[in-house]
């Protein structure tokens, strides 16, 4: 059956590189599936991971045309170096100068799940090694030279990030909060300090007062920042539950800071 | 006064021994039998072989901590197990012989009411030809850093390579495994980051060229069949996550390889495609495969049952399925829970010294039949679990009595995390940390990658030397039992 190859910008999946275990009809099945969208796109080989399946898969055209089908492969080892320009489905009519290695060796299983090595060069070379690597989920943007990524970054309509979009993001809006929150306490910090330098105690009943509503301010942030948080969080949903953890975490570390200044507030600065 | 007696002070060994001896208190006595003076940090050894630590720092006497903590400790070696007693005894016995300087070669018997065995691996060397000196130990052409000691002679040998670099001599480096079936890939690849870190620090890394050999079949495959890591928000496989480690670093690298042989400045390997080939060095530092100890087992006629016992490697047989068959047919649930021993319910092993029941790899060999995959790693973290997990049913059992319910640690069930530093320092140099869930695949909780993928992730960055430096000191702090020693997690 013909399969629909995943494109970019359609994220790849999270899951992959997982090795057949069972040769069954669902394996052979796949394999078919393969052929018949290589065939339908005339294209020179793909990995199961392409068309949307995670399993260790790849099926090529060798010179011939002839179909050469690897299950769990491995590249065992690789002699010299080769620069070429290559294409690759995953991101039509676009095409990037990847360094691959000339030579390779490549160990397999065939549907019968018989042990199999393969000596290839040339451009055979270069497609089982682009195939391999969509088998462990990269693309060959993983491949690219640091020139050659940023100039192939600015061909791509949405970067390249987008093949990556199931993912937990490390820096949040949230975290704004926590640096509004920590400026306030560093300024209340250097209030105490500068109680200890004061001797008029209006001045001082000033500087506890606005400690005081420095403090009221903190809390009244961190517990928006506690809410927020956990919404931007469910936004995303490559986001672990896990996170609830850090949100605590942080909310606590806070609440610590706010009461460690506020005693020291309260012998050096209350009257 | 029942007695428990702990066969190896290891990581394992010494997390039984140790809360055993808090729960049981001075109700029953704790014994521990271990041929080492000292306890070591072992992770830590990476940082010794190299030359950024002294063995003194990764080390400490272990005769004071268990006099603290009320523990019978002989320093010794177990030699066998008679779990039946004797003729005219029915009491198990195990039978030790003394490493300790007063006493070494002794040999004397220690009854038991309940029997822990964690002997850790031996280091089988002499499993691959000029590995080994032939007699047991390490031989004359490779570096280890498996020991303490073994690290501190690294250090030397690497010390003289970086002089003759600087007297204008190239070096080359081969850091792997020794063996196609070595576990501890993860250990040989953080060290191959800190010669590297430290061959630039000393300005001689364009006289060296630095080089990967090693069983596994893909790069990132750490004993374990790869991971799933999300590295700064990106989910990588732990293959691209290596290659591109090495590929910064100017590190090639041999996968799918047994050392078959090794000579002075030289192995011999076969590779899974079943080619054979050389690889020149300088200076090797290549993990030996492990085995049992060695240990014998009679029963109480005296006949030799090693085999009913421990499994042929060497390593004791516990609650596992040991029947599992072919690869397909490997479950989660085949991996033990309690690490009782299925024969007599009285003894456990726990750390490296349980069998396993089967890899957690995919297994491969090569066309002449030689399996070339890397064996189950146990490293600290499950190892402290299990030893803990033992000591909890050891102590039920005697304070509660036999029909207590046993307490469960499979390796499907937890996690392990793992700091792979690259230098040691607070201010440069970069470290991967990793954690994995669970650490056995289980394919049918989680189908696919049999991992959740949320819980199985990968950072690199200056923070994980930070991370791998906490470690150290309260890993050493929780052994030497200092006060609130029990709220360190294992």
């Amino acid at each position: 059956m013909i399969k629909e190859i995943i494109k970019y910008p359609t994220p790849l999946s999270v899951e992959y590189a997982t090795d057949v275990r069972v040769f069954n009809d669902e394996l052979f099945a796949l394999i078919e599936d393969l052929k018949d969208t290589i065939n339908e796109n005339n294209l020179d080989g793909l990995a199961a991971f392409q068309i949307g399946n995670y399993y260790n898969v790849i099926v090529l055209k060798d010179e011939k045309g002839a179909f050469i089908e690897m299950i769990n492969p491995r590249l065992i080892s690789y002699k010299g170096r080769v620069s070429t320009q290559e294409a690759t489905a995953y991101y039509p009519n676009q095409k990037a100068e990847i360094t691959r290695y000339e030579n390779i060796s490549v160990v397999y299983q065939d549907r019968d799940g018989k042990d199999c090595s393969l000596q290839a060069s040339g451009a055979l070379a270069v497609t089982i090694q682009r195939k391999i690597d969509y088998t462990f989920g990269a693309t060959f943007i993983h491949k690219m030279s640091k020139e050659e990524k940023e100039r192939f970054e600015q061909r791509l309509e949405y970067g390249s990030d987008v093949g990556n979009s199931d993912y937990c993001p490390t820096t949040f809006k949230r975290d704004k909060i926590v640096l509004v929150m920590n400026v306030a306490m560093g300024l209340m910090v250097l209030g105490v300090v500068a109680a200890l330098f004061i001797e008029d105690s209006a001045l001082l009943h000033t500087l506890w007062k606005l400690l005081l509503y420095g403090a009221a301010g903190v809390i009244g942030l961190d517990i928006i920042y506690f809410f927020y948080a956990q919404y931007e969080g469910k936004k995303a949903s490559g986001c672990s539950s896990c996170q609830i953890g850090n949100i605590i975490g942080t909310v606590a570390i806070v609440l610590l800071k706010l009461t460690v200044i506020m005693l020291l507030a309260y012998f050096f600065v209350y009257q | 006064m029942a007695r428990l007696v702990v066969l190896g002070g290891g990581v394992s060994g010494h997390t039984t021994a140790t809360f055993a001896a808090k729960w049981l208190g001075s109700q029953h006595e704790v014994v521990v039998v271990t041929p080492n003076s000292k306890w070591n940090w072992i992770p830590s050894n990476i940082w010794v072989g190299v030359g950024e630590m002294t063995k003194e720092e990764v080390t400490f006497d272990l005769a004071p901590v268990y006099a603290k903590a009320g523990i019978t400790y002989h320093q010794a070696k177990a030699l066998s197990i008679n779990p039946e007693g004797k003729e005219d005894s029915d009491k198990p016995f195990v039978t030790i012989e003394y490493t300790s300087e007063d006493k070494a070669g002794q040999t004397e018997t220690i009854e038991y009411d309940y029997l822990v065995n964690a002997t850790g691996p031996k280091l089988n060397f002499d499993a691959t030809p000029g590995l080994g000196d032939g007699n047991g130990q390490m031989g004359e052409n490779t570096v280890s850093v498996c020991t303490a000691d073994h690290a501190v002679h690294a250090a030397e040998e690497f010390q003289k390579a970086i002089e003759k670099m600087k007297a204008g001599e190239r070096q080359k480096f081969l850091i792997g495994t020794g063996h196609g079936m070595c576990t501890c890939q993860g250990a040989a690849f953080e060290y191959i980051f800190n010669i590297e870190h430290e061959l630039n620090k000393a300005g001689v890394r364009d006289m060296a060229e630095v080089k990967w050999i090693s069983n596994e079949s893909f790069l990132g495959d750490f004993g374990m069949g790869g991971l799933h890591m999300k590295v700064g928000g990106y989910v990588v496989s732990s293959k691209l996550f290596a290659e591109s480690l090495f590929a910064e670093r100017g590190v090639e690298w041999l996968i799918g390889a047994h050392t078959s042989k090794v000579e002075a400045g030289k192995v011999e390997y076969e590779l899974l495609d079943g080619t054979k080939g050389e690889e020149a060095f300088d200076f090797a530092m290549l993990i030996p495969p492990f085995a049992g100890v060695g240990l014998k087992a009679y029963n109480k006629a005296g006949e030799d049952i090693t085999g009913t016992v421990f499994a042929p490697n060497g390593f004791m047989k516990v609650d596992a399925n040991y029947n599992a068959g072919a690869y397909e047919n490997w479950k989660a649930s085949d991996w033990p829970r309690t690490y009782q021993n299925p024969t007599y319910k009285n003894m456990f092993a726990a750390g490296i010294a349980f069998a396993p029941p089967h890899i957690i790899s995919k297994p491969m060999s090569s066309p002449n039949g030689t399996p070339i995959n890397p064996t189950p790693p146990r490293t600290g973290m499950p190892s402290g679990i299990i030893g803990k997990a033992v000591a909890h049913s050891v102590c039920d059992l005697m304070t509660k009595g036999e029909d207590a319910k046993l307490h469960e640690a499979s390796m499907a069930e937890m996690g392990a995390a793992c700091v792979a530093s690259a230098g040691k320092g607070v201010f440069s140099g970069q470290a991967a940390a990793m954690t994995v869930y669970p650490v056995v695949p289980d394919f049918e909780k989680y189908p696919g990658t049999g991992r959740d993928t949320d819980y199985t992730f990968g950072e690199i960055g200056l923070a994980g030397h930070w991370i791998k430096h906490i470690l150290h000191h309260l890993f050493i702090y929780k052994a030497k039992l200092n006060p609130g020693w029990t709220l360190i997690p294992e």
